[in-house]
Parts: C-alpha cells; sequence; structure tokens
C-alpha cells in the first residue's frame, strides 16, 4: 500500500471538495476533514450526553420519582459526566476547533504529524463507542465519572459496567495524548516566519499550554487506570485494603490529573473567548502579555491543586494549608484574564452579534463558578459543601458556563470559516436567550439546594426536605436548555443548505484563518504567510508602523488599507505545487485492532487480542513504511521548521517528557506502599542478576550510539550490526528479567495477588520490561531495514529517534535499580 | 575499524565513537561504585544520598552524552527538564502526604 505525497495544484477546489467519496473520509489526513470528523462525532455525543442529562432532570423532578431505576439512574450521572468532558468539550475544544484552527492561525499547510493525527481521531472514535457499548444490555458504566475506589473494585461492580469505563478511558487517554504531542509540536515547530511565541494569537497560546497540561497530566490517569485494570482482571489490591493498599492512592492519581483537566477544557475556551471578544469589540485584545503568562501560571499551579478535591478524605492540615493557598493562588492569573476581557470590552465598539453574546456571557458565568470554586479553598466550607449539589452548581458553571458558551461562541464565529455558510444570528440569539435562561434555572438554585443539604448523586428524594419545588423548577429550565439546544442544532444543519454565503473574511478578524477563503482549500496557503505583527491579518488589511524589532503596534481603527505590508508570503512553495501528505487506511486499521483488543481483554478472549496484536503491528509497520521516501531528510521539499528542528525529534523529547511523568506515577506507587508492605518485600530480589542486567542495559545504550554514529556515516554494515547487537542486548535484559519473575514467583512466592510488595514491584518492573519489548521489536525493524538498505545516511533520524527511546529506558532503569533494588533495605525511601 | 577514531566533531554537532566509550566506561564505573556503596556495611548509614548522587551522574552522563542534550538545541532540554522536575515534584508530594497520613494514623 505504497502511497505517494500528493501534489495538489493550487486551483484545487476548497478542502470539503478537494476529494469525494466515503473512502476519502475514512482515509484522509487532512486537519480540516479530520477536525470535521471530530465536530460530527462530539455533535453527535452531545446529543447523547444531553439525553442522559434530561434522563437525569426528569428523574429528579419530583420526589420519590420511579422514572428511572437507582441502578440505571447511576448509570446516567456517570455517562453524563463521563461523555460530556471526554467525548463532547475535549474532542470539540481540542479535536475540532483546535485541529482545525492551529495550522491556519500559525500560517501552516498542516499538523506536524498528519496521519496521527487521523490516528487521534480514529482511536477517539473507537474508545467512546467502546465506552457505549453498555447501552446495550444497560450495562453502562456506573461508578461516577471520577470512578472513586474501592467502588470500581470487582467485589463491588462485579458487572462489565466499569470495565467499558476503564479500557475506554485508557483509549481515549491514547487518542488525547496523540493530539496534545501533535498540537505541541505544530505550535512550537510550523509557526509562519515572523510569528514568534509573543506574536501568537491568543488561541495558539491557550493551546500550546494546553498540549503541554495533555502531555504531563493523562500519565498519572493512564497509571490509575492500568491499577484499576489490574485489580479487576489480574485480582491485584492497589486500591483494596485487604494487602495494605489504600483507595485513597486513586483519588491522588485521579486529581493529579483531574485538576489540570479542568483547565485543559478551560485555557481553549479561554483562548477561544480572547479571540471572540476583541473582534466584536473592534479593540485588540487587553494586556496581550499578561493574557499569555497568566495562561502558562495557571497551567503551572494546576499542577499543585489536586489535593482541594480531596480535603474530605483527611490529608493533616499542613497538605490542607498548601492545597488552600495554592487553590487561592491560581485566582490571581484567572482575575488577569477576566479583568483584560472586561478591559477589551470597555470602550470597545461592540456588534452584538450571537458571537460575541456567547463569548462574553462565558466571562460573567465562568465568573460565577470560579467565586463559587474559589469558596472551595477554605477547607471548612468545603467540608460543608463537599458531595453536595453546591458542588454540582459549582463546577456546571465553570464547564457549561465557561467553556460550553465559549464552545457555542466558537461555533457562531468559525462555522462560516469551517463551511462557508453562515449561522442566522436572529435564531443564534433566540438560541443565546433561551440558554442563558435555561442554563442559569436549572444551575444556580442549585447552590441553595447544596447548602440546604441535598446530597449529589442521589437518584431520588422524599418530599418535605424543601428540595422539591426548586427540583422541579430545575428540570423545567433544563427542558428550556434542551430546547435551545433543539434550536442550534436546527441553526447548524439548515445553516449548510440554506445558509448565506460566507466571505473569507466576514467578522472583520484579526488572524490569519481570515485571510484565506471560506471554505479554506486544502492547501490552506498558496504560499506560507509572514508574520510580521501581532494580530497579522489585521496590520496586513488595515496597515501598521512595524519597527525593526517587528514590535508595531497595530492601527486598529484606521481604514486606508494602505498597510498589506505586515503579512507576507515566504517565497518557499512558490506557486507550483503543493505537497500535501497522502491519505492512509492505517490510522482506521489500527483503531480497529484497539478496539478488538480491548474487548478481547474485557471479556478474556486470548485468540482475539493475539489477532489484535497482530494487527496493531502491522498498522504501526504500514503506517512507518507507508511512504517511499518516510523518513527522509529533505531540506528542499519540506517548509524549514521555526526553531529548525525537526518535527520527530521534538515529538520524541515531548513523549519522553510525558513518559517521565508515567514513571513518576507509577516508582511513588511503589514507595509509598513500600512501608505499607506485610510478608515477603524487596530483601527477596537479586542483586547481583540484577547488577548484570543494569551492565547489559547501559551496554546497550553504548551499541545504540555507535549504530547512529555508522548510519550518520552512511555505514550501513556497521549501522546493521550495532543495531542487532542493542537489540541482542536488550534481549538478554529481558531474558533476565523472565528468569528473575520465574525465581520470585516459584521461589520465594512472591505474586501479583499475595501483597502489596509484589503488585507493585511486578507492575512497576514489568512495565519498564514491556517498554524494553517495545524497543527490541523497534531496533529489529530497523535493524532488518538497514540491511535492506532502508535506512541511510539520510534516514539517521529515524536511528536517532529511537536511540531517545531507548537511552530513556536506559535512565528509567537507573533509577529503578537504585530505588527498587540498592535501596531494598531502607524501610521508608 | 573506523570506529576506533578519536573524538571528532560529526557534522550532525554531536560526538564521534571514541567518547561514547569513554562514557561508556564511566557508566560502568559509577555501577560498580554503587554496588561497592551497596555491599560495604561502613557506608550504610550515608547508603541513600551516595546511590541518589550516583544515579544522577549516571542519568546526567547517558542524557548529555547518548541522548546528546549537552549538544543538541537547547529546547530539547526545557521538553524533558520541565517535566522531570514536576515527577520529582509529584513524587516527592505524594511520598510526603502519604508519610504524614501514616503518622497520623499511627498516633
Amino acid at each position: 500500500m505504497a502511497a505517494q505525497p500528493r501534489e495538489l495544484q493550487l486551483e484545487q477546489p476548497n478542502y470539503l471538495t478537494s476529494e469525494r467519496g466515503i473512502y476519502s473520509w475514512l482515509t484522509t489526513v487532512d486537519h480540516k476533514r479530520v477536525a470535521v470528523l471530530y465536530g460530527i462525532a462530539s455533535l453527535f455525543f452531545m446529543l447523547v450526553g444531553g439525553i442522559e442529562a434530561m434522563l437525569i432532570r426528569t428523574q429528579l423532578a419530583v420526589p420519590n420519582n420511579t422514572f428511572l431505576s437507582a441502578d440505571m439512574y447511576n448509570q446516567m450521572f456517570t455517562m453524563h459526566g463521563t461523555t460530556m468532558i471526554f467525548m463532547v468539550i475535549m474532542p470539540i475544544e481540542l479535536g475540532f476547533f483546535a485541529n482545525f484552527m492551529i495550522p491556519l492561525e500559525i500560517g501552516a499547510r498542516d499538523v506536524a504529524f498528519p496521519r496521527i493525527n487521523a490516528l487521534s481521531f480514529w482511536v477517539f472514535l473507537s474508545g467512546a463507542l467502546f465506552m457505549n457499548m453498555g447501552w446495550f444490555g444497560s450495562v453502562l458504566p456506573d461508578a461516577g465519572w471520577f470512578g472513586y475506589a474501592n467502588l470500581t473494585e470487582r467485589p463491588y461492580s462485579s458487572g462489565i459496567n466499569v470495565d467499558l469505563w476503564d479500557i475506554g478511558l485508557l483509549i481515549l487517554g491514547i487518542s488525547t495524548l496523540l493530539s496534545g504531542l501533535n498540537f505541541f509540536v505544530t505550535i512550537v515547530n510550523l509557526r509562519a516566519p515572523g510569528m514568534t511565541f509573543m506574536r501568537m494569537p491568543m488561541f495558539m497560546w491557550a493551546m500550546l499550554v494546553t498540549t503541554i497540561l495533555i502531555l504531563l497530566a493523562f500519565p498519572c490517569l493512564t497509571v490509575g487506570l492500568i491499577f484499576l485494570f489490574l485489580d479487576r482482571f489480574v485480582d491485584t489490591h492497589f486500591y483494596r485494603t485487604a494487602v495494605g493498599a489504600t483507595p485513597i492512592l486513586w483519588q491522588h492519581l485521579f486529581w493529579l490529573f483531574g485538576h489540570p483537566e479542568v483547565y485543559i477544557m478551560a485555557l481553549p475556551a479561554f483562548g477561544m473567548m480572547s479571540e471572540i471578544i476583541p473582534v466584536f469589540a473592534r479593540k485588540p485584545l487587553f494586556g496581550y502579555a499578561g493574557m499569555a503568562y497568566s495562561l502558562v501560571l495557571i497551567a503551572f499551579l494546576s499542577y499543585g491543586v489536586w489535593g482541594h478535591h480531596m480535603f474530605a478524605t483527611g490529608m493533616g492540615p499542613v497538605a490542607d494549608s498548601t492545597f488552600t493557598i495554592t487553590t487561592m493562588l491560581i485566582a490571581i492569573p484567572t482575575g488577569i484574564k477576566i479583568f483584560s476581557w472586561i478591559a477589551t470590552v470597555w470602550g470597545g465598539s461592540l456588534r452584538m452579534k450571537s458571537a460575541f453574546l456567547f463569548g462574553f456571557a462565558a466571562v460573567l458565568e465562568f465568573t460565577l463558578g470560579g467565586l463559587s470554586g474559589i469558596m472551595h479553598a477554605a477547607v471548612p466550607i468545603d467540608l460543608q459543601q463537599t458531595d453536595t449539589y453546591f458542588v454540582v452548581a459549582h463546577f456546571h458553571y465553570v464547564l457549561f458556563g465557561g467553556m460550553m458558551f465559549a464552545i457555542l461562541g466558537a461555533f457562531y464565529y468559525w462555522w462560516p470559516k469551517i463551511t462557508g455558510r453562515m449561522l442566522n444570528d436572529t435564531v443564534g440569539k433566540w438560541q443565546f436567550w433561551l440558554t442563558i435562561i435555561g442554563f442559569n434555572g436549572t444551575f444556580f438554585p442549585m447552590h441553595f439546594l447544596g447548602v440546604w443539604g441535598m446530597p449529589r448523586r442521589i437518584y431520588t428524594y422524599p418530599p418535605g426536605m424543601g428540595w422539591t419545588f426548586w427540583n422541579g423548577f430545575e428540570t423545567g429550565c433544563a427542558y428550556l436548555l434542551f430546547i435551545a439546544f433543539v434550536i442550534f442544532a436546527i441553526n447548524i444543519i439548515s445553516s449548510l443548505f440554506i445558509g448565506e454565503k460566507a466571505e473569507a473574511d466576514p467578522w472583520d478578524g484579526r488572524t490569519l484563518e481570515w485571510s484565506v477563503p471560506s471554505p479554506p482549500p486544502a492547501y490552506n496557503f498558496e504560499s506560507i504567510p509572514t508574520a510580521r505583527g501581532r494580530d497579522a491579518f489585521w496590520i496586513d488589511k488595515y496597515g501598521v508602523i512595524v519597527d525593526e524589532h517587528g514590535h508595531g503596534a497595530p492601527a486598529y481603527g484606521e481604514t486606508s488599507g494602505a498597510g498589506a505590508a505586515a503579512v507576507e508570503h515566504h517565497e518557499h512553495g512558490g506557486h507550483g505545487p503543493v505537497h500535501m501528505p497522502a491519505p492512509s487506511l492505517y490510522p482506521l486499521l489500527f483503531a480497529l485492532a484497539l478496539v478488538l483488543g480491548a474487548a478481547g481483554a474485557m471479556m478474556n478472549w486470548i485468540r482475539i487480542d493475539i489477532l489484535a496484536g497482530l494487527f496493531l503491528f502491522f498498522s504501526i509497520i504500514g503506517m512507518a513504511f507507508e511512504y517511499a521516501d518516510h523518513g527522509e531528510e529533505r531540506p528542499h521539499a519540506d517548509p524549514p521548521t521555526y526553531h529548525g528542528i525537526d518535527h520527530r525529534k521534538a515529538g520524541m523529547w515531548a513523549f519522553l517528557g510525558s513518559e517521565c511523568v508515567f514513571f513518576a506515577s507509577l516508582i511513588s506507587t511503589y514507595m509509598v506502599y513500600k512501608p505499607r508492605n506485610v510478608g515477603p518485600g524487596a530483601e527477596v530480589l537479586n542483586i547481583p542478576l540484577t547488577s548484570f542486567s543494569t551492565f547489559i542495559l547501559l551496554m546497550s545504550s553504548f551499541l545504540m550510539v555507535l549504530a547512529l554514529a555508522a548510519t550518520q556515516r552512511g555505514d550501513r554494515k556497521w549501522s546493521s550490526i550495532w543495531l542487532f547487537g542493542t537489540a541482542f542486548f536488550g534481549l538478554i535484559f529481558l531474558g533476565g528479567q523472565v528468569y528473575e519473575f520465574t525465581t520470585l514467583f516459584l521461589d520465594e512466592h512472591l505474586s501479583m495477588q499475595g501483597n502489596i510488595f509484589g503488585q507493585t514491584f511486578y507492575t512497576l518492573v514489568g512495565t519498564h520490561g514491556c517498554h524494553v519489548a517495545i524497543g527490541v521489536i523497534w531496533l529489529l525493524v530497523l535493524a532488518v531495514a538497514s540491511l535492506g538498505g532502508r535506512v541511510g545516511k539520510s534516514r539517521a533520524l529515524s536511528v536517532e529517534i529511537a536511540g531517545l527511546y531507548w537511552h530513556f529506558v536506559d535512565v528509567v532503569w537507573i533509577l529503578i535499580f537504585t530505588l527498587i533494588y540498592l535501596m531494598r533495605t531502607v524501610k521508608n525511601a | 575499524m573506523s570506529e576506533n577514531a578519536a573524538v571528532a566533531e560529526h557534522p550532525t554537532g554531536h560526538p564521534g565513537p571514541a567518547l561514547y566509550a569513554i562514557i561508556a566506561v564511566f557508566l560502568v564505573i559509577l555501577t560498580l561504585m554503587e554496588l561497592t556503596v551497596y555491599y560495604v556495611a561502613a557506608l550504610q548509614p550515608v547508603l541513600v544520598p551516595i546511590l541518589i548522587l550516583l544515579a544522577i551522574a549516571k542519568f546526567l552522563l547517558v542524557g548529555g552524552f547518548y541522548m546528546h542534550l549537552y549538544y543538541d538545541p537547547k529546547i530539547f532540554s526545557i521538553f524533558f527538564i520541565f517535566p522531570l522536575i514536576l515527577a520529582c515534584f509529584i513524587g516527592a508530594a505524594l511520598l510526603m502526604i502519604f508519610s504524614a497520613l501514616a503518622t497520623r494514623l499511627a498516633v
């Protein structure tokens, strides 16, 4: 299935019509088409999540209601939360808007890794559908979107409900990580010439920071989910008190991910608001630098506030005080943003379009959610509000008030660019006011209900509690909100057929996406633009005095049209054919294999898992060698990157950064649980054997760099020899690990189930071993390819990237060898 | 064979095989030092700090020379070091929280 990059002629039609047929959509790698796929899927899941919400509200409309059973209610609120977070808000923000807009706003033709982009979508879709399989047989996940242990353990949730949730989230996590990595490298590497960080649109700043959060937060969730998987399928006790473990560990791992996750959803919304508000206020964004720095500060602080979700667990006064302070601190950068948006509007020539109404309403509604959030920083108040409807009110003001309003604003703002059609603004205003009334009517009274003691997650309540009126009122308003979304659906569907055709720049925009036709051509830009200032397209339209440092202030309000100097078009690419990546079926095949493997794991179908594993392997190999010139450095064919670094190398380093957090979570768990162990512990470890293994692994790193040096010299023979040698040493290491595990199991009776040391040791060291095994396979493929002449000097980077992975595995082992083996006698490491 | 060439700047800016070999020797020496520290009873009181220092030294050698962080653009170091610091922070925070919890439960 060798495919070649397409050569698109510049007179080709827009991205929607440049190719036709279902197959073109199944194999597309164009970021705009992938974004549209994300959009369709996310809107479908928005409908699903909305129906779940309406079922919840209908059940709570009156006391002692029997509309839903308790079990079905549990399934509905679990899936509502999970769906809205992982299948609606995140994919709409990241997969739909960011995917579409990142290359357009930074002046690029596509994302850094187009096929990985397609892979992200298909993996997302397969994970979302996998989790929703529970609709058949009413076995949807039912332990809450936070999945608190030990409710999720097999003895308390014996069905496949939690299995679907656990494995489904693992799959969705892979998709999100791939997207995060892809967009991170795209923004770092593919910015147009002249687009410094401080000239990027604020949405790009938001996405850059969001991708960092994704890369560094999701590994904690992944580790937590792996532990849960092992508890449910291998009968370990990571979250059971039986052998000294504690369910609190799950809460730490989950909220280490969960609070940054709030900002993974919030920051793109902040970026959207920062794009929409200045355009409709006809003013530059107030305090650009402060806005950018506050994004970074929010992200930084978001890793230090997870404990405020856990005050009720009794972490102790020191931890409580620390998390109180950090939670209050995070209000400062958030406040900077809120005041900057207000200052942007202040004195502006406001155009009350639907996009602006939603965008600015997001500021106001989010502020309400933020204020109730600050209350939770105070431990005494938090303890009163925990697990009440006050918290439900708070996070809906944040997630719906802040994010969904911004998303709706972004729909009205960017829809013309995406589809080439305008949404009806009058209908939009009807939707806006219905949404305002419905949303506030539904969620504001929940503050009162919470304070009056109504617990969250109860499926019904008795009369006479003082909750009846407001619950009925909220349900009525929820139906109003649902009607608002029906109007929205009618608006977007009808716009596709009868909507007014959109101009390239219908809003008098500031950023580069408005400089291309609506909808954009497949190649985005005829030639790569050069940005000479912030708000590059505005400067282009209206002119600006640019100083020698490129720090010219945009001339807002001027309409001379004398500009055209700010956005120059880079000569690269010229006006000849544009090289675009070829379509690929492998991402879809990979996703199918993944979901097949997930089903096999859940149902214990070993043969299916083997088949899925083979499919996965061949999909990866297929993707790796799909292009005849894959991996070849083509300095004259590829546009130069902003920092002059290769995408793949940047991507590998970003991935390794993510892996640091992954292994930190694993190692931390081992060390946290070590003092709690009862029975055989680290004293049974075989130091001489592992010392030899360590020596072997270190020497394999040496062989690896020799392989790289040989490849860079063009010495094919020695390149292959060293690559085979590295893989061979890796196999020796793995053999040692198999021997060690076997003797520990047979002679020392150390099992995964027996005690806390066994489960943490086997999981940590085994996970590292899996990384080594993947590395060995990778090296063998490279070695064989090198023998066949497919890895020459021009593809040395392929060897270098494999080497980075291999050395990383080596440095992780250096830490494991020290912390687990050599410090085995230290009780409280 | 050409691997025996002296340390020379490669066109990529990476070191040559000779320096890689020297690093390998240092890695072996550091590992032997770790084992010595582990087996010598007199050093048990300072086992943890010494082992951590030796592990950091090995980490820096592999990261700096084999992974070329010392030679490549600094942006790669930023990509790696910031998450590394965060990872250390997460580990330290969890250890402190659970340690405090254990102390309180013991009391």
